[in-house]
């Protein structure tokens, strides 16, 4: 499963994403989970399962659904799971809009 | 709470108004593209002043004094960066909108290219034997950040009619299946590239006709440089935060909103810098990009640094406590995040005022060292995501770091009373 995480300039989004892998290997799972730029996520089409983004990006989602245009799910990941860097939470959310085959 | 969140809803919608706008958000990704430029551009103003000068660099020393041949050198770079970056802008600026529009980028940036040198002044006023003549070439004042906005406004206007006129078909030369694709494709935007260049070059000519000043000069006169000085006096820059700080309050991350006006202004203000030392003036810019990392959100936008400390030192919340022990380190790099959603700042009432309106007050502070001569107007880049003390070094020496060390100490003392204001009413799950 590839989940990938955009924020502004993937900076803090990138912090989430190393609670997520340690969360990932706990469960004994092996995703791969990285972290771009809002405005990178045109060029990495076809590359993840599924895009979460950062709450401080949650004005552009209109934009990203656009882009994305159904090919895989998309939500703004949970203020407090995110502020609190919840790996576990953020992780279960990611499966959850996998499994719900909301694309 | 539903006053909360129909002024939320309002903000929310502006933000999203800003990024969905096609020319704002093609400025905002093409200064980000300019970034590592204007980055190395000031480091080669700090490499003459501290390897290649023979008042301030290595070269002072005899043994070392070999240094100084390096000089041109490294000017060169400044100049290929800095005092040159329209050119750039307009290339970057037009190949993006290009590719926004569907159409060929390149093919969009050197029309633009063309374009502006239509319509700015092609020769430069010198002084020979004490006789005013004209010489060939382009004044610097069309190729420095005194372009960029002429440059960004007439590259928007040239791609978008360009792009019109190319998807007009009946403008289109058709070439026989025959001829390779390269050449029909240049003969295919022939005629539209013709009829946007004799518009533009002709309408540039009529202005000047009319006006007495080059479309260059007139914009720069009338609008880049009272929006210069709007950022650099107190009203302006402050009320530019504190609208950043807006869109953080209910939980949208302001700087991103608010950089396509920003980021132009702030960083002519670094190239206004850099040419005034190297011109052996005192550079007089204090707000620059720089400056807005360094101190304006220092500890991260909102001050939040500050706020971790006095949230550690005085709240009496453990979940409270919690949050800005996970935000500290990041906020020691200027990251706010953890922090304004854990906590959460976002739409929180009790710390809104610190939150908003305190993140005025470095601006007000750094405006005022600079005026009593405390703090000087940077000429090395700092950009986001260095640590405290250090950027402030790097930008600033010594001075910088003390008033950085001031704010965020201040930061603390601003936070403090909406520290026990929340330890008395803040419920445990806040």
């Amino acid at each position: 499963m590839r989940i990938m995480l955009a924020c502004a300039a993937g900076m803090s989004t990138s912090i989430l994403v190393a609670k997520m892998e340690a969360a990932a290997k706990e469960q004994g799972k092996d995703y791969k989970i990285w972290a771009i730029d809002q405005s990178m996520i045109e060029r990495e089409l076809g590359n993840f399962d599924v895009l979460l983004l950062g709450p401080q990006v949650q004005h552009t989602m209109r934009k990203v659904k656009k882009i994305i245009n159904g090919t895989v799910p998309v939500a703004v990941i949970k203020a407090v799971d995110y502020g609190r860097g919840n790996g576990a939470a953020v992780l279960k959310h990611a499966e959850e809009l996998i499994e719900g085959g909301q694309a | 709470m539903s006053a909360f969140d129909t002024f939320a809803d309002r903000v929310s919608i502006v933000a999203e108004k800003v990024d969905d706008n096609k020319y704002l958000s093609v400025v905002k990704n093409t200064f980000t593209v300019l970034m590592p430029f204007i980055i190395v551009g000031s480091f080669a103003t700090l490499g003459n002043s501290l390897l290649t000068s023979e008042t301030t660099g290595l070269a002072q020393f005899s043994a070392l004094q070999f240094l100084t041949v390096l000089e041109p050198a490294f000017t060169a770079i400044n100049f290929a960066t800095m005092n040159t970056m329209t050119l750039a802008v307009i290339v970057i600026l037009g190949w993006i909108l290009g590719e926004r529009n569907n159409e060929n980028g390149i093919m969009c940036a050197v029309v633009s290219l063309s374009a502006y040198i239509a319509v700015v002044p092609q020769g430069v006023e010198t002084m020979v034997d004490g006789v005013e003549s004209l010489a060939s070439g382009l004044p610097v004042a069309t190729l420095n950040a005194g372009g960029l906005f002429i440059g960004m406004f007439l590259t928007i206007i040239t791609v978008d009619f360009f792009c019109k006129l190319n998807k007009i078909e009946k403008l289109q030369i058709k070439m026989p299946p025959s001829v390779p694709s390269a050449i029909s494709k240049s003969f295919s935007v022939l005629i539209p590239i013709f009829i946007t260049l004799f518009v533009i070059a002709i309408a540039g000519r009529l202005f000047e006709l009319a006006t007495g000043l080059y479309i260059n000069e007139a914009l720069y006169q009338f609008l880049q440089a009272p929006l210069e000085g709007i950022l650099q006096h107190p009203a302006g820059i402050i009320g530019l935060v504190i609208i950043s700080q807006v869109f953080w309050l209910v939980g949208i991350h302001g700087g991103l909103v608010i950089s396509p006006i920003r980021n132009p202004i702030l960083i002519a203000a670094l190239a206004a810098n850099i040419a005034a030392f190297e011109a052996g003036q005192t550079p007089g810019q204090v707000i620059t990009m720089g400056s807005w990392v360094t101190f304006l959100v220092v500890g991260g936008a909102g001050l939040i640094l500050s706020l971790n400390i006095a949230l550690l030192l005085f709240s009496k919340k453990d979940d409270l406590r919690a949050v800005a022990k996970i935000g500290l380190v990041p906020s020691l790099f200027g990251i706010s995040e953890p922090v304004v959603f854990g906590l959460p700042l976002v739409l929180n009432p009790i710390f809104a005022i610190p939150f908003v309106l305190g993140s005025g007050i470095p601006a007000a502070i750094v405006l005022v060292a600079n005026q009593w001569g405390f703090l000087g107007s940077n000429i090395v880049d700092v950009p986001f995501g260095l640590p405290i003390i250090i950027g402030a070094f790097l930008g600033w020496g010594i001075n910088g770091v003390i008033l950085q060390v001031i704010l965020i100490a201040l930061g603390v003392l601003i936070y403090l009373p909406f520290v026990f204001l929340s330890n008395r009413t803040m419920s445990a799950d806040a």
